[in-house]
């Protein structure tokens, strides 16, 4: 047995030499990062997922597209953390829906201008004459535009020439060009498969009552009445006299169901069916619907045509209509699910 | 302008649960903030209430969701976590009682809003209503939420008729009851931890950023017509009563009309009234 | 002046080598005071001397203290029911919502209970009490109306309910009127003939001798106590007030003159 392990042990100093080239190399090798990194996607930056989505969709493998604001939150009330301001500063693009849709990120917004190109998607998508206005007076505009799918279809090319012009290299503009065809073609069998849907619902019974005033592009184009408990934004809290306003309409019009939303606290919802219970009414709670934001990422709802396809089907199952059948594109598209 | 007739506004039940709901959270809260008032606490109700609000999210966060009880139980917990490091502050290290207070209810409410911030990147955190919590949603009162504070109530003020003498004399002299063998921690303490869960409830309907209003004005309107502690007890009581349910109806009339500001508007003019035209004048404002 | 008490009794208020600090400041050091009983007593020294700290010590209101504290014989932590404590006017903010008869009643807090509202007859009693300190008239009137001196009357009512063997009185005369210092002086002599043991924490070097038999001598440590005749001579002031009252050590002789 050996007393002792014979190592070979090297002289101190010229280990000390060794360590010294270690730590210089190592200091050296961000220096090859920078010709790796002007090779990264560009970077693209949603603020909400119905853009982000979207934009996504668009531009495939040749940009990178994050949404700030995630599922389940809310766009009116949201405001941005120092880390996102960070990840807006390092965008090519900056892509927000406008109409006072991120009140709380207008002046970071506006801190960009100038500096990275900043494009208000609903602002160009929808003319003036197409908005719907937010109050009987005053120039503020609803900015829901995206409810309405032959609208959002016109902000497909509004993004196309916001990726092709500031994020995507030219090599890639036909693959983006193809893809927001193709997207524009689903987006057109969308808009017709919900227009057969929600005229499946009996007439009487068309009416939709929701938590926030969201929906007035879709009942607009859909035709369906909206009925929303709060107003245009969550900004402000719900009043008592909203609240029996909406109670009484559904009882009047024997509305089957209420609404509640991803984004917003269903205590309104609730406080009005108890409300239409007490007035001898009777109603029930339909499934949730996506508004102000989309579902969970990794979900069919979780992009802006299954929000779509999850809201009109819960619309028309739970007042009564019946589901036609899903045209061949969109049949194609749930199998990526 | 009320857009119908009033009876029928009575009636309407709603407006019943809602008004309900407030007056016996504002009659709650206005008597036992008389407590806090007296013990020149007026600030302990605004730092519990400030400092609910982390509490509130990390509820969320633990329950992984929207719970309403474990918002509540988290608001109950960190509204009296700071009620105890600022008196940990003010006795051992000899920092002044309103300058702890108002230590711990600006960080309290600093680490809520940070909480807020970093949740709504939370899938679901919208529904959580999170947010409510700042100004409170009073028109969302459900009658579950009635049986809560109808519950809240008629235990606190069932306690404070109870221990009446007790909380009369460790209120005005806590050195000669403790001299004299009485438990004075122990009743200071359920002095604070009733109005801590008075807060906690009223959250939801007044919001964090006014409740300590409902709490301490009442009370400074009753103090000026109330000639003993059993007085001003009722009176604050009525007046927190009172503009609850002004508030309430206001705000049932009156399309648009929030009702947790509108409530702490009439309770704030009652003691401004009160203060002008109250026998006891001069009233103390260092401390209040 | 006092009845003299029985040698085998044990002293009223006694306290055994007693120490406490505020953070690294001393307030009382080894301090082993000795009130007998039946004695009208006052304990003097300068500002800061620790007096009131003394009594916080004796009421177990202190945070914590080297030595031992006795009142009537048994730990002072047992006995406390058994004392009457008229605090500082200060300690109370007189702003409260009550009447004088409604400071009064609260003294009568353990006969009451926790649970128990004062009823007539706690108020008779309380009314009565009242009455011996001479603000009878005043049962009615808001606390923060009265002068100085009737807050102070108000507050010995308050311990007179407690029917007390012992009484501990923090700086009874500060501030108070001539009036109500003279009824003061009456009731505690009236409770003192009766055998109840006075001791009061003094500030008034010239009023000590008229009022008080028994005098303790304090500044952080126990200088002298004693019967007062033998107890207050100019060496012992010099050397408890440390210089600072020269005055004082001229006026001294005169005391003592008197006190025999």
């Amino acid at each position: 047995m050996p007393t002792e392990l014979n190592l070979p042990v090297p002289p101190a100093r010229a280990s000390r030499r060794h360590l010294g080239a270690l730590l210089v190399a190592l200091a050296l090798l961000p220096l090859g990062a920078p010709a790796a990194r002007a090779q990264a996607a560009p970077l693209v930056v949603a603020t909400v997922g119905m853009i982000g989505d979207v934009a996504a969709e668009l531009a495939g493998s040749c940009a990178t597209v994050t949404t700030l604001v995630g599922s389940g939150s809310d766009p009116h009330l949201y405001r941005a953390s120092a880390g996102d301001v960070r990840a807006l500063s390092r965008a090519d693009l900056i892509l927000y829906g406008g109409l006072h849709l991120e009140a709380g990120l207008a002046q970071v917004l506006d801190g960009f201008e100038g500096r990275i190109p900043v494009v208000a998607v609903s602002e160009a998508a929808v003319p003036a004459e197409r908005r719907i206005r937010a109050s009987a007076a005053g120039g503020v505009y609803d900015p829901h535009v995206w409810m309405d799918v032959s609208q959002w279809r016109d902000a497909v090319p509004v993004i196309e020439a916001a990726l092709v012009e500031h994020a995507v290299d030219a090599g890639c503009a036909p693959e983006v060009a193809a893809r927001a065809a193709e997207y524009r073609a689903l987006l057109d069998d969308l808009h017709a498969w919900a227009l057969a849907a929600i005229a499946s619902v009996p007439a009487e019974q068309r009416v939709l009552v929701t938590a926030h005033d969201a929906f007035e592009y879709f009942g607009r184009a859909y035709g369906i009445e909206v009925e929303g408990i709060q107003g245009i934004s969550t900004e402000t809290e719900a009043a008592v006299a909203d609240i029996r306003r909406v109670a009484e309409l559904v009882v009047v019009r024997c509305v089957p169901a209420l609404f509640v939303e991803s984004t917003i606290n269903p205590r309104t919802v609730n406080a009005v069916l108890e409300a239409v219970e007490q007035r001898g009414g009777r109603a029930v709670i339909g499934d949730e619907l996506f508004a102000d934001a989309l579902g969970a990422s990794g979900t069919p709802e979780g992009t802006y045509v299954g929000m779509l396809l999850h809201n009109v089907s819960a619309i028309v199952v739970a007042l009564g209509g019946e589901l036609p059948p899903l045209p061949a594109t969109l049949a194609a598209w749930e199998t990526r699910w | 302008m009320p857009s119908e007739p009033l009876r029928q506004l009575l009636l309407d039940p709603t407006v019943v649960t809602v008004a309900l709901g407030a007056l016996l959270l504002g009659a709650t809260a206005g008597a036992l903030g008389t407590f806090a008032v007296l013990r020149r606490q007026s600030l302990l109700g605004d730092t519990m209430s400030h400092a609910a609000l982390p509490g509130v999210v990390l509820g969320y966060l633990l329950a992984q969701g929207r719970s309403l009880p474990a918002m509540l139980a988290g608001a109950l917990v960190t509204g009296l976590a700071a009620a105890l490091l600022a008196q940990l502050l003010a006795r051992r290290r000899g920092v002044k009682h309103e300058a702890a207070l108002g230590t711990w209810l600006g960080t309290g409410f600093a680490l809520g809003v940070v909480l807020l911030s970093l949740v709504q990147h939370q899938p679901g955190a919208g529904s959580a209503g999170l947010e409510q919590f700042l100004f409170g949603q009073a028109a969302a009162t459900l009658r579950s939420d009635l049986l809560l504070i109808g519950a809240i109530a008629l235990l606190s003020l069932g306690l404070v008729a109870l221990l009446f003498h007790r909380f009369e004399l460790v209120t005005f002299d806590p050195r000669f009851a403790r001299a004299g063998g009485v438990a004075v921690r122990v009743y200071e303490t359920l002095l604070t931890l009733l109005l801590a869960v008075a807060i906690v409830v009223g959250l939801q309907l007044v919001g964090v950023v006014l409740m300590s209003a409902l709490v301490v004005a009442p009370a400074v309107a009753a103090r000026q017509l109330a000639g003993s502690l059993g007085a001003m007890l009722w009176l604050s009581a009525a007046v927190g009563a009172f503009s609850a349910l002004v508030g309430a109806l206001a705000s049932a009339a009156v399309p648009g009309l929030s009702t947790g500001p509108t409530v702490v508007l009439v309770a704030t003019a009652c003691a401004a009234l009160a203060l002008a035209f109250g026998r006891r004048r001069g009233v103390r404002l260092e401390g209040a | 002046m006092s009845r003299p008490a029985p040698a085998s009794a044990p002293p009223a208020a006694e306290t055994v080598g007693v120490s406490l600090r505020y953070g690294r400041a001393l307030a009382l050091d080894g301090v082993s005071l000795r009130v007998p009983r039946g004695a009208m007593g006052a304990v003097v020294g300068p500002n800061g001397a620790g007096k009131s700290t003394l009594l916080k010590v004796l009421l177990g209101l202190d945070d914590g203290h080297e030595g031992d504290a006795y009142l009537l014989g048994r730990p002072a932590l047992q006995a406390r029911h058994l004392v009457g404590y008229v605090p500082q006017r200060s300690t109370v903010d007189w702003d409260f919502p009550a009447t004088a008869l409604d400071v009064v009643t609260m003294g009568l807090y353990r006969q009451l209970g926790p649970f128990r509202r004062a009823g007539r007859a706690a108020r008779e009693r309380a009314r009565a009490a009242l009455a011996e300190v001479g603000m009878e008239a005043f049962e009615d009137r808001q606390i923060g109306q009265l002068s100085g001196g009737q807050q102070q009357r108000v507050f010995l009512a308050r311990a007179l309910v407690q029917e007390a063997e012992l009484y501990l009185l923090d700086e009874p005369f500060a501030g108070v009127d001539a009036a109500s210092e003279a009824a003061l002086v009456e009731v505690l002599r009236r409770l003192n003939a009766q055998g109840a043991t006075v001791v009061a924490v003094h500030h008034d070097l010239t009023t000590l001798a008229s009022y008080f038999d028994w005098i303790a001598l304090l500044n952080v440590r126990l200088f002298a106590q004693g019967p007062l005749a033998a107890t207050l001579t100019p060496e012992a002031l010099q050397a408890a007030y440390g210089g600072r009252l020269p005055l004082l050590a001229t006026l001294a002789p005169e005391e003592v003159r008197r006190a025999v």
